[in-house]
């Protein structure tokens, strides 16, 4: 055996070694490790099934179990101690299956609900162990916050002149019931909800009473609808079948809609603070305080005597005959309540006058910063409130009312590296490739 | 050494068992060790002697062997993943957080089988450019070839149907993207969707298809081909030996025992590379996502990485065109390659001559600057569907497309005879590294540069997948 194949077998012989003692002391380290592998492994699958259970708790329980499973009305709160000590296997069977003789339906796609037993297992842990502020946190992200309490009450003025129709008192009774009973999901006045649809609606009118007795005492499969024979008597569905089928006769707002804050978080605020220097800043101005094409949102006047829903609605469905258009169809219900979350923090520094903007937007680039040099510290002074407290809105403002940053600010050098990285790679091979060629011809 | 059989009482147990073992004991010169080759079944895969050359490492690299050796680990763990694993939908994904979460050494055995079957994919190609780099799919080794191909295409099986096993929103999006190809397949891609998914979409019947095609028909076939592989090797007179640069005649063959040298070098790569796969999968955990959810498709949804290259092509093209027509010519070329290149002089000569490593070398420069070229251009300058509302897309965004990628490769190769007097080998090895580099180069903008809606976008830029 010469040297250098006694120098290899040698090199052989230890990295042979070094690796048989990699396998042996990796492997025994993993396993020293394992127990609190599996403990985190089982927290970071737990913590994974929480977020998923809060987004579906949000989707599919917060119009009845409330914001964050404090429970409305009738219904009973999901985030007390009771619960969390409940046993697995029962929970799973009450979401799974409802609850006989309450509004609680099956929610298991085997008895015709929308949740996979996956989904079951999930919402379980949420009751078990979950954090019901982030839940809150995240049903307002959303847009989905329950915002008619799960009953109401109706104008008493309105209900009166109801009994002066035709078989009035049976109406008066439906829309006692229907206030009590229906409205969270079918809404104020029976306009529909997002989770259910108008039954004050003429394709519903014309529907025949067995037909509507029969989704209302057995509900509907496959859809949140329960079946209400074990809630209301017999009686009590013919008042509401004959409620639906006049609906057009019963005066509108008997049943208002009641004026609940939409609740916000960190999160729907920054977004409706975007939303809005991107839509409404133009009109209403950087900070709202109006501009000669829109008027002021930022003052006291407004903000105390408009609720949110009244915000909300005027956005989604515009001002007929103003230049307000309807923003229903470009954005999210989740979207436009951001926006009214966001307009609304501005209550507490609210000005009583505005000092309103120049012009729409500022005109053109370099008179825009002219604008904004000259005005702005004249609204700081004369609204001494103003500055203060609204360091997101005016931030945004004043992005908004800058120039465009030059190319320069944008431009991301990476490209550039990656551009001639990529070229000089490849011409130093065709260049390589093209030198060998010249210099060496084929020896056959 | 005796036939003398010794008698009960002169020898202990253990030395009895030794004998049984090895009947001549270990050897102790080159005859006994070459006898010992030849007499072991496994061991007999080797030739009693090895030629030095053959066995020096930048030569093959050792890209069959680390092959064999991944497929031994994902045979091994495969065997104990299926212990805790039920393929039914939606238990499948509740097994796997049950092996991750609750079952000692689960995680581990599930990243080595994960790591190694990706590894797997890379190494195998690598082997088929090594091979087809050093021209050892000439005579009399073309048979082998096409074993090793399909083998090939047998691994991307196995790894494809055992993507859709963990059942999260990764498995199940990539598989429906992935099988979604099959239906363009003409005339019969519906029956053969269906007969593959086991219904019109991807459900738990196709889990149960691919779980039992996973475990038992694609292994199987591997190991029958792997022995079928190994034995050819041997009929076909072993590794071709490395030559120099214009080297004619054949190279002197100094030879030595298999055993101790190549079993030992063997052994010690076996270990080296497999403790390097277990630190890895002891660092880095296979990706799990939720569980699957049909009524959610993330965006962008992208079909396993082997096959961006692929789908990246089916954005380009007709899916006619883009998803059958050219992997179906790759696919034929590449089985065919040792029936067109068959110049017996440059075997074991990386890149074939002086020519052919120039050309190799401008095949790969150019197809890096010429693909992302191209991709940019049929993405924000042709538009031949919208210029020709009146054709048929399979001409407008098939052919056509087919036909300006098409004429520039010949001209190249046009190109490669006039200025350079390629021959045919040489031919060959340009168009193929330029094709091979340009469908690297897919693959990598497809996983790398594609973002939601499949729009380009830098990839250190990519905005967060959404639903």
């Amino acid at each position: 055996m010469n040297p250098t194949q006694n120098r290899i077998r040698l090199f052989e012989i230890l990295a042979g070694l070094l690796a048989t003692q990699l396998v042996v002391f990796g492997l025994g380290f993993y396993m020293l490790n394992e127990p609190v592998r599996i403990t985190e492994s089982q927290t970071q699958i737990l913590h994974v099934q929480l977020d998923d259970a809060m987004t579906l708790y949000a989707q599919n329980c917060s119009v009845c179990h409330g914001l964050e499973g404090e429970g409305i009305g009738a219904t009973p709160a999901l985030n007390q101690a009771a619960l969390q000590t409940m046993a697995y296997e029962d929970l799973t069977k009450t979401i799974a299956r409802g609850r006989y003789n309450t509004a609680m339906p099956a929610w298991s796609k085997e008895d015709g609900g929308p949740l996979s037993d996956y989904q079951i297992s999930e919402m379980v842990s949420l009751i078990q162990s979950g954090d019901w502020n982030a839940t809150r946190d995240r049903v307002v992200n959303l847009g989905l916050a329950p915002l008619v309490p799960f009953t109401t009450e109706a104008d008493p003025a309105l209900l009166a002149e109801v009994a002066n129709l035709p078989n009035g008192e049976t109406l008066q009774t439906a829309v006692t019931l229907f206030a009590a009973n229906c409205v969270a999901c079918h809404g104020a006045d029976g306009l529909g909800t997002g989770i259910a649809p108008a039954l004050n609606d003429p394709a519903i009118r014309e529907k025949t009473a067995e037909e509507l007795t029969r989704t209302v005492t057995l509900g509907s499969a496959g859809t949140l609808m329960a079946g209400w024979s074990n809630v209301l008597t017999a009686e009590e569905i013919t008042a509401l079948v004959t409620l639906v089928q006049r609906w057009d006769e019963v005066p509108a707002g008997i049943l208002p809609a009641p004026n609940v804050p939409i609740p916000t978080t960190e999160e729907s605020i920054a977004l409706g603070g975007q939303l809005f220097s991107q839509n409404c800043s133009r009109c209403h101005g950087p900070e709202g305080q109006g501009t000669q094409r829109a008027p002021a949102l930022n003052v006291k006047a407004f903000l105390t005597d408009t609720s949110d829903l009244a915000i909300q609605q005027i956005v989604t469905n515009g001002v007929p005959g103003t230049a307000m258009p309807v923003w229903g169809d470009r954005m999210t219900e989740a979207e436009i309540q951001a926006v009214v979350g966001f307009i609304r923090q501005w209550e507490a520094t609210a000005p009583e006058i505005a000092v309103p903007a120049k012009g729409g937007g500022g005109g053109p680039p370099w008179l825009r910063n002219n604008t904004q040099s000259t005005t702005q510290p004249g609204a700081q002074g004369t609204t001494s409130t103003q500055g203060q407290g609204q360091g997101q809105g005016q931030g945004q403002g004043q992005g908004q009312a800058q120039s465009q940053p030059t190319w320069w600010q944008v431009f991301d050098w990476r490209i550039l590296l990656l551009a001639f990285g990529a070229l000089s790679i490849s011409f130093t091979l065709i260049f390589m490739g093209f030198e060998s060629l010249r210099r060496r011809p084929r020896i056959k | 050494m005796t036939d003398e059989i010794p008698t009960p009482e002169q020898d202990s147990m253990l030395d009895r068992m030794r004998e049984r073992l090895i009947p001549d004991g270990l050897p102790v010169d080159d005859r006994g060790r070459m006898r010992l080759v030849v007499d072991s079944l496994i061991l007999h895969l080797h030739p009693t002697k090895v030629p030095v050359t053959a066995m020096n490492w930048t030569h093959s690299w050792g890209l069959g062997g680390l092959s064999a050796l991944l497929m031994a680990v994902l045979g091994l763990t495969g065997v104990v993943l299926q212990n805790n694993y039920t393929p039914a939908a939606p238990q499948a994904y509740l097994d796997i957080l049950e092996i991750n979460s609750n079952v000692w050494f689960g995680e581990l055995v599930r990243n080595l089988h994960h790591w190694s079957a990706n590894l797997l994919i890379v190494v195998a190609v690598l082997h088929l450019i090594r091979v087809f780099a050093t021209g050892a799919y000439r005579p009399p080794r073309e048979l082998n070839w096409l074993v090793g191909v399909a083998m090939l295409l047998l691994v991307v099986a196995a790894n494809f149907t055992g993507y859709l096993l963990p059942w999260d929103q990764l498995a199940f999006w990539a598989i429906t993207v992935g099988t979604s190809i099959i239906n363009y397949v003409p005339l019969i891609g519906n029956w053969m969707g269906k007969l593959i998914l086991g219904g019109p979409e991807v459900g738990a019947n196709t889990l149960l298809n691919f779980y039992s095609m996973h475990i038992s028909l694609i292994p199987l076939m591997i190991f029958g081909l792997m022995m079928y592989h190994f034995w050819r090797v041997r009929k076909d007179g072993g590794l071709t030996l490395p030559k120099k640069l214009d080297q004619v005649d054949e190279p002197k063959v100094e030879r030595v025992t298999t055993i101790p040298h190549l079993v030992r070098r063997e052994l010690v790569f076996a270990i080296g590379a497999f403790s390097l796969l277990l630190i890895f999968a002891m660092l880095v955990p296979a990706p799990l996502e939720g569980i699957a959810n049909p009524d959610i498709s993330p965006n962008p949804a992208k079909a396993p990485w082997y096959f961006m290259g692929l789908q990246e092509l089916l954005l380009h093209f007709h899916p006619l065109v883009g998803a059958i027509i050219l992997p179906g010519l790759a696919i034929l070329g590449i089985f065919l390659l040792p029936f067109f290149d068959i110049n017996l002089n440059s075997v074991g000569i990386y890149f074939r001559s002086h020519r052919g490593r120039s050309l190799t070398l401008l095949g790969i420069g150019m197809a890096l600057i010429l693909t992302p070229l191209w991709v940019l251009l049929d993405e924000f300058v042709l538009h031949w569907s919208l210029w020709l509302p009146t054709w048929d897309t399979l001409l407008s965004n098939g052919l056509i497309p087919l036909a300006i990628v098409l004429v520039p490769i010949i001209l190249l190769d046009e190109w490669t005879v006039r200025s350079f007097h390629a021959d045919t080998e040489e031919r060959v090895l340009f168009i193929s590294t330029f094709l091979f580099t340009a469908f690297v180069v897919l693959t990598i903008i497809g996983i790398f540069f594609r973002g939601p809606g499949m729009a380009l976008y830098w990839a250190w830029n990519m905005p967060a997948a959404t639903h």
